[in-house]
Formats: structure tokens, sequence, C-alpha cells
């Protein structure tokens, strides 16, 4: 039995003889051999019979995991989740993700390989070997070549190990125990529960310090940046307001600022809206939307909702609005009359100027002329 | 290179009866460009294989050492690429339009005309030719002479002139993507067009390096050579797969962004059309394929599998030419018998001028002192 013991290290002069012990040693089978050497010693890999790496593949796999998970978290964010267009580029735009996807493979294979080592190579949680507190520390360091032959299993016999390092020609040797008491698995889930109570307290702590002493007020710049307040004067400009008019010249793309008070001045305007079949589907469907409700599908006003508002409906067939030039129809919509809100908010101004011609429609049908029957 | 020389004379004999056909059957704009796509990949090669020696030397690299005779060699073909630019200057009228009388009234290209006129350019291209020519007569040459010497006093010049020719490498570099290749299309510009040039210029001269190597290796010619030798030539390899692929994703990502009229139409005319076939084949060749290829370290120091990449890496920087030059003459890629005849033709010239390199000196260059050092080096 060989309780505690977790290798038998011997020392060797030079690397010529460490190489011609390695074979000897291994033949033996008494457990796994390694060994340490002050520099790097070519062809020692394949006398110590070490495996290829797994690591490698590893990381080519956790690289492209990256890449593909990167390249699907962008396609789900900007091209389904929530699509916005920018800069006029399609949704899915794979030029723009390959920096991401670039970092991305990056990070997984570097963490891969990082973690891989420590725990493949290094054989984590495995902390503080037990060779950095023996005395062959010093020489394998320096001059001499070390071997060790490590137990595994209780079958581990001490004294065959050390007959068969001194046969291969090692000049020294130790026993290396086995510090099984370095770093205990209790001290680690402590220390692991003691960082996250902490970090628990320390957020707390910071969060009640700023909220109560507000010396550094954390990341306000969204907060006390310039901006337009509701129902208050903007300090942007003059007159106070937050919308100014744009400036003399402005080339639209898309409606202007309706800028007519009265019904008079809009007498002039002209419908700029072809009399389409389009064009009257699209008035009739907004007429029957928005106005019908008041006006009547015929425009001859419901006399039913005078009860409930205190006004009667304007009737759309009666002389003055039939005398009506589209302009001021217009300006109605736009502003509202007596009872009727403005419905500018409501249409947009291609709506307006359909439901303008459908109007002329229906006063039209109502008031046929004589060769409207032709 | 060829142990046959007859069949590259044949070669470059049929090849050259296609290029006088062209010079008067083919359109002359047709001709120029595949002048200018075959001088360019004879002078990129030469000047990665020279870059390659000077690399060595600057960084003072022992592993190099055994190996160097091959860009050494190779790097004669900047020698060889001197008379093609010499004929290819007449080629400025006919594809460079600011070389041209309308070029004037372009408001762009007359406002470059102080760098873009025809003496001036001819001026820069003696100036380059003279410039690497007196590197190759001090880095090749003095290698040659200590052949016979066995003076170290070389080692330590070639060492000092090193970083003296890699500020001239990397102004003249510059120099060849803007002039020769950027000024075709006078109003489009890129920063990094420069890099991006080296990068494949890098490449080609690993390629046909690391091609010499392989096939002296195999003839026994460089004893000691093994192949952790050849692993550095593949990694060195897959680096700069690598670092193509990033300087010309660089550029092209920045435009698409900008999507500014004077910049894109660069990339319209070689994505569009029949031209996303060749941009497509130049990612996979010039990219993925290398890449995933040089990935296992088997390939690297593998003489067979290295061969293929090699081939592949030179055949994609000429891809890369062709994209970046043959889309002035038309919107479809040429490929007839103009474009097979300048092949045969310059394919056979260089491999004759290989072959003869490649009698001249030792294949080794045994004055050097570092030679028994970089024998000796193992991974």
């Amino acid at each position: 039995m060989s309780d505690g013991v977790f290798a038998v290290v011997g020392l060797f002069d030079n690397a010529q003889e460490l190489l011609q012990a390695i074979p000897r040693v291994r033949a033996r089978s008494l457990g796994r051999v390694e060994a340490y050497t002050p520099y790097p010693v070519h062809g020692i890999d394949a006398a110590l019979g070490l495996r290829r790496s797994p690591l490698a593949g590893m990381v080519l796999v956790a690289g492209m995991i990256g890449a593909a998970t990167a390249l699907f978290f962008q396609w789900w964010m900007t091209a389904v989740d929530y699509p916005i267009v920018v800069g006029g580029k399609a949704l899915f735009s794979w030029q723009a993700f390959v920096p991401i996807m670039f970092e991305v493979t990056v990070l997984f294979a570097t963490f891969t390989a990082g973690l891989g080592m420590l725990f493949l190579m290094n054989r984590l949680p495995f902390f503080g070997h037990p060779l950095l507190s023996s005395k062959a520390i010093a020489a394998v360091t320096r001059d001499k070549f070390g071997l060790a032959i490590e137990a595994q299993g209780e079958a581990f016999d001490v004294e065959a190990a050390k007959t068969a390092l001194t046969a291969a020609g090692a000049t020294t040797l130790e026993v290396l125990p086995f510090q099984r008491e370095l770093v205990p698995l209790q001290f680690m889930t402590r220390a692991a529960m003691g960082i996250f109570v902490s970090c628990v307290v320390a957020g707390y702590a910071m969060y009640w310090v700023i909220k109560l002493f507000p010396v550094l007020p954390p990341m306000v710049h969204m907060e006390d940046q310039p901006k337009l307040n509701p129902q208050k004067a903007s300090a942007f400009f003059k007159d106070g307001h937050g919308m100014q008019l744009p400036v003399d010249g402005t080339v639209a793309r898309g409606p202007l600022p309706y800028l007519i008070a009265t019904q008079e001045e809009a007498a002039g305007l002209v419908n700029p809206l072809p009399r389409t079949h389009r064009v009257l589907q699209e008035g009739r469907t907004v007429y029957n939307q928005h106005c019908a409700v008041c006006h009547g599908l015929l425009g001859t006003g419901t006399p039913s909702l005078t009860s409930a508002y205190g006004a009667k409906p304007a009737n759309l067939q009666g002389q003055t609005i039939r005398d009506y030039p589209d302009g001021k129809i217009y300006h109605v919509i736009m502003k509202g009359k007596n009872a009727m809100p403005s419905y500018a908010a409501d249409l947009t101004e291609e709506e307006r100027w359909a439901v303008v011609h459908y109007v002329r429609v229906l006063q039209r049908a109502q008031n046929a002329r004589d060769e409207d029957f032709q | 290179m060829s142990p046959r020389p007859t069949l590259a004379w044949i070669l470059a004999a049929l090849g050259a009866v296609g290029v006088v056909a062209a010079l008067f059957g083919a359109s002359p704009e047709r001709f120029w460009a595949n002048w200018l796509l075959w001088f360019l990949f004879v002078l990129t090669i030469g000047l990665g294989s020279l870059f390659i020696v000077a690399l060595g030397h600057l960084v003072g690299a022992r592993w190099s050492v055994p190996i160097r005779r091959a860009p050494e060699r190779l790097s004669g073909l900047v020698v060889l690429a001197a008379p093609m630019a010499l004929i290819a200057l007449l080629s400025l009228p006919v594809l460079y339009p600011w070389a041209r009388p309308e070029g004037a009234l372009h408001p762009a290209i007359a406002g470059k005309a102080p760098w873009l006129n025809v003496p001036f350019f001819a001026i820069r291209v003696v100036v380059c030719f003279a410039l690497w020519g007196l590197a190759y007569r001090i880095l090749v040459g003095g290698s040659m002479k200590q052949d016979q010497t066995r003076d170290p006093a070389f080692s330590v010049r070639a060492r000092r002139f090193a970083p003296a020719f890699m500020v001239i490498f990397g102004l003249t570099i510059t120099l060849v993507a803007f002039d020769w290749i950027s000024s075709l299309e006078p109003e489009w510009y890129s920063d990094i067009f420069g890099v991006y040039l080296f990068a494949g210029t890098f490449l080609a001269g690993l390629g046909a390096s690391a091609l010499v190597v392989i096939y002296l290796v195999e003839h026994g010619r460089l004893p000691g050579v093994t192949n952790d030798h050849l692993y550095n030539l593949g990694g060195f390899m897959f680096a700069f797969t690598v670092f193509w692929s990033y300087i010309g994703f660089a550029q092209y990502l920045l435009m698409w962004y900008g999507n500014m009229p004077e910049e894109i139409f660069w990339y319209k005319q070689r994505i569009e059309g029949p031209w996303l076939n060749v941009v497509l084949l130049l990612a996979v060749v010039h990219f993925l394929v290398p890449f995933f290829a040089l990935i296992p370290r088997g390939t690297k120091g593998d003489p067979r599998g290295l061969r293929w990449v090699a081939m592949l890496v030179l055949a994609a920087h000429f891809l890369d030419l062709y994209w970046l030059i043959l889309p002035v003459v038309g919107t479809s890629p040429p490929l007839s018998w103009p474009e097979i005849s300048f092949a045969l033709c310059f394919l056979g010239l260089t491999l004759l001028w290989v072959d003869r390199a490649m009698r001249s000196g030792a294949d080794m260059p045994v004055g050097d002192p570092l030679l028994q050092e970089g024998l000796e080096f193992r991974l």
C-alpha cells in the first residue's frame, strides 16, 4: 500500500540519459510516466507516448460554433425579431455580420483553448502540483532532467518504482507525497459561496450608496441631454416651440405643414389627384370608414346624431357645399368645422384629396344632369 | 525547374504565336489587359520572393537559411518583368482613361493629372525597377557571391540593408498597386489597396518558393531540409491567406457600408453579372480551401499536401489579378484563345526563366555562416 504517494521522481544528468531511460521505465508499466525538463527536449513526446492533444479539434469546432452562433443571432435580431431597415440595406446583410462573426469565432475558440488547457492539460481542479513543493523542483528547473512514475490506484508499489528508476540510471530519487489537503473541496465550495455573497452584497451596497448619497450620479447622460419636454418651453428656439417650420426652399419629401388659416384662403387649392378608378375607390373606402358615420353613406347627413352632439352634420348634398370649390372641402377635413373635429391626423394627404373626389361623385350621383343618362 | 525544358519551349512558342495573333486579332483593350495581367503576375511572384529573402535577413531567421536559395532564384523574375513593364507602357493610352486626351475633361481625373500623367508614370516605373534591381544585386547577387567567398561580411551587410529594403518595398508595392491596377479606373481610390496587393504578392512568393523547395527536396538536392522547414512555409501561407481575406473584406465592407457612388461602382463592376461567379470562386480558392486545408498540422509539414496548396495559392493569386484587371475590358469575364495563348506563352517563359535560374549557384547558400544552425532547425 502506498497511501498518500503521488509519484516517485528520479533525476538524470542529461537529456540523452533521460530519453534512453523512458522506454525502459515505461516497459515496467508501474504507473503513468511523466518527464520534467528544464527546456523542451526534441522527441520526448514520442518517447513518452503522448497522444495528439484533442484540444486543436475542440478549438476548431468551438470556433465554427461561434461563427454560426453570431450569424444566427444577428439574423434573428435584425431580420426576424426586430426588423429595421438601416441605411437602405437589406435586413439580412451578411456583410455587416462578418466582423461580429469573426469576433465571436475568436472568442469561442480562445475560451475553449484556455479552459481546455486548464482542465485537460493542467487537470483542474488539481491545484498545486506536488512537484512544486519537492526538492527536485530546484534541480529540474536548472540542470537536471526528472522522470516520474505517478501512482495510479491503490496498487502502486513505491519500492518497485524506485528500483525501476535506479535501474534506468536515475541518480537521485524522491517520493512525492500527494498533497490531498492543499486545496480541499470544502474550501473551494466555501470560496465560491463567499465570492457570490460578496458580489451580491457589493451590488446592493453600491445601489443604495449611489441612491442615498448622489455624489457621483451614475450614467445620467441620457437624462441630462437637451431635449423637448411636453408642456414646457424648449430652449432650442427663440419662440420656445420644439417644432419649427421648414426653412425656405425646402424640397418636400413628404407633406409640408398646412399653413392656411381660413376656409376662404383654401378656396384656391387644386386637387392634385387624378380622377381615376383607383383614387375614387380609395376615396370611397376612407369616406365609408371615417365620414359616413355622421354624413351618411350618401352625404345627406345622419340626423340621429344631432341629439348626441347638439349640432346637425352638414348635408353634403346641400347647395352650399355643392358650390364649394375643392379646397374648401379639403380645409374642413384638415381643420374641422363647428362640431366636426380635424381629421388631419387620421388621414394622409392623399386620402383627404381622394375623399374630396368621392364627395364630388356622391353629389353628382344625387344631382345627375341630363347627359349623365345617355 | 522542369526536367524537360523542351516542353516549356514548345508551350512558350505555341503561346507566342497566339499572342502575336491576339495583337492583330483581338481588341487592343483585351490584348493589353492580358499583357498587364501576366506582367503583374510575373512581377508579383518575383517581388514576393525578394520580400521573403529580405524578411529572413531582417529578422535574422535561422530556419529559412537552407531554403533561402529558392526565393533568391525566383526573385530573378523581377528582371524578366522589367522588359514586360516597358512594353506595358504602350498600353497606357489603351487601358488608362487618364492617359487619353478625353481624360482631361473629367474633373476627378483632371484633378489627379499632376500624378497621373504619362511621363511621371514612366519615371515611377523606371525608378521602381531600379530600386528592385539594386535590392536584387545586394541581397541575391551578394548571396550568390558568398557561395565562393564564404565571407560572413555579406550576412551583416544584408541584415543592415533589409530594413531599408522594407521601406523601399512598402512604397514600391503600393505604387504598383495604385499605378498599374487602381488607376485603370482613376475615379476610384482605396487607401488599403497597396496592402491588399502586398498580401497577394507575399502569398504568391510563398507559393512559388514552396513549390521550388518541395521539388528540390524530392530530387534530393536539399539534404538536411526537413518537413519542419516546410511547416514554416505552410504556416506563413496560412497566416497570409487569412491576412489577404481580412484586408480584402475590410476594403469591401467599408465601401459596401458607405455605398458612395465614387467608390461602389468599382465593386458593382466586379460583383454584378457573370463576374459574380469569378468573385465567388476567388473567395473559395483564395480563402476557404487554403484556410481549411492548412489548419491541420499534417498539410503544412507534408510535401504532397503542401504542394497542392502552394499551386492553389498561386492560381488564386492569378485569379485575384484577373478579377482586378479584366473587368475594365467587359462585363463578362473573357476566356478564349487570347487568354489561353497568353497563359501558354508566359507560363512557358516563366518556367524557362526559373529553370535557367535553378542552374545558377548552389542549391543552398553554402557560404552563409547560419546554414548549419538552419539545418538543425526543428519545430
